[in-house]
């Protein structure tokens, strides 16, 4: 197998959307469920990325993280920060950041506007 | 043991740190495990489980190396690509530096492995054949034509590119349940798939039939007095 490491094999062009400058809303509930998770330190963020995969193609990815390594775009909500990674700007701009209360299939939920469908669970969307 | 040239390979180089867990959330068969030395099917489907392309994942070490049907890139990379977000995933082509090889008709060995000898690498694969990639100008014994290794897949009830394996039919009506990993979790068509498999409904079945058995536009795989045909069930 000559896999290319001499020149033979040319990079395949990728799609890269445009960085797109987000615009998000957090819910009241979420925002009241996102202070019991930072307590007084807001120094923390919340990371609101997507990854590939899931049942429709994408997958919500949520953490509360100090930094990443990932180029991000930064919101800040009333006091909270909220990183969104460029990379995925295109799929996220618009969203609300809601919280459902419920015991099964609760949690931090989006709504996204920009989704065409989303798997039963709401973590993945197309 | 018969060799076949396949004049339809892709190779397509992937590096990065986050290949296989791109992979594996893309496609039907659990593969962000694969180690270097190993190789594995899998099939990418859409959400409605209609398969794009069934590929090879030979792990190289430094890199994975996907053998897919040319006739089927652009629908893979225009599936993949958008999907790639920030990933640590780059793709090459090199198909045109490497040739196909099929080798079948032997008893299968070291299943899951595979092994590389001056520029020619060998895959063992759980479907009962052997797939090889050489590169380009390096000798591979071919004394046989694509129509005997179709004979034996009739035989053998193995679906191929372009004949079983589709766009028209879901993974599971080309064949590819060996693909199709249980509990690996979510990927795109997963939701149709397990609720096929759970309800033991799959609407269509790869078969071996007599020529008479079934219309000829249910055959997709045409041998002398046996075919392969995607059959209700």
């Amino acid at each position: 197998m000559d896999c290319g490491t001499c020149e033979t094999a040319g990079p395949i062009q990728v799609v890269k959307p445009d960085v797109v400058e987000v615009s998000l809303t957090i819910s009241d509930k979420a925002q009241t469920m996102l202070a019991d998770a930072f307590g007084d330190d807001r120094s923390m963020a919340l990371l609101v990325g997507v990854l590939s995969g899931g049942c429709s193609g994408y997958m919500y990815d949520l953490q509360i993280i100090e930094e990443t390594d990932q180029s991000c775009q930064e919101v800040n909500i009333n006091g909270f920060r909220v990183l969104v990674p460029n990379a995925s700007s295109h799929l996220l701009d618009g969203i609300e950041i809601d919280y459902v209360d419920r015991l099964m299939g609760g949690g931090f939920k989006i709504n996204n506007p920009n989704a065409d469908s989303s798997c039963g669970c709401g973590e993945s969307f197309a | 043991m018969q060799t076949a040239r396949y004049s339809e390979g892709h190779l397509s180089v992937w590096r990065g740190t986050d290949v296989l867990s791109f992979i594996d959330g893309l496609s039907t068969n659990r593969v962000h495990d694969l180690r270097k030395g190993e190789c594995k099917q899998t099939t990418f489907t859409t959400t409605t489980a209609k398969v794009i392309d069934r590929v090879t994942l030979f792990h190289m070490g430094e890199f994975v190396a996907c053998v897919s049907h040319a006739p089927f890139w652009d629908a893979l990379h225009a599936h993949v690509s958008p999907r790639i977000l920030g990933q640590d995933v780059s793709i090459f082509d090199a198909t045109a530096s490497n040739e196909f090889y099929i080798r079948f008709g032997h008893e299968p060995s070291t299943l899951g492995l595979h092994s590389t000898d001056d520029g020619v690498t060998v895959g063992h694969l759980e479907s009962g054949y052997d797939l090889i990639v050489a590169t380009v100008g390096k000798h591979v014994e071919s004394v046989e034509n694509l129509e005997s290794f179709h004979s034996w897949r009739i035989e053998k009830c193995i679906p191929w590119a372009g004949y079983e394996i589709t766009s028209k039919h879901h993974a599971l009506a080309c064949g590819l349940s060996e693909d199709i990993h249980p509990s690996k979790g979510c990927y795109i068509g997963q939701e149709v798939l397990t609720r096929m498999i759970s309800r033991k409904k799959q609407g269509r079945a790869l078969s071996v039939v007599a020529n008479d058995e079934v219309q000829s536009s249910e055959i997709t795989t045409k041998g002398e007095s046996h075919s392969l045909a995607i059959i209700r069930v």
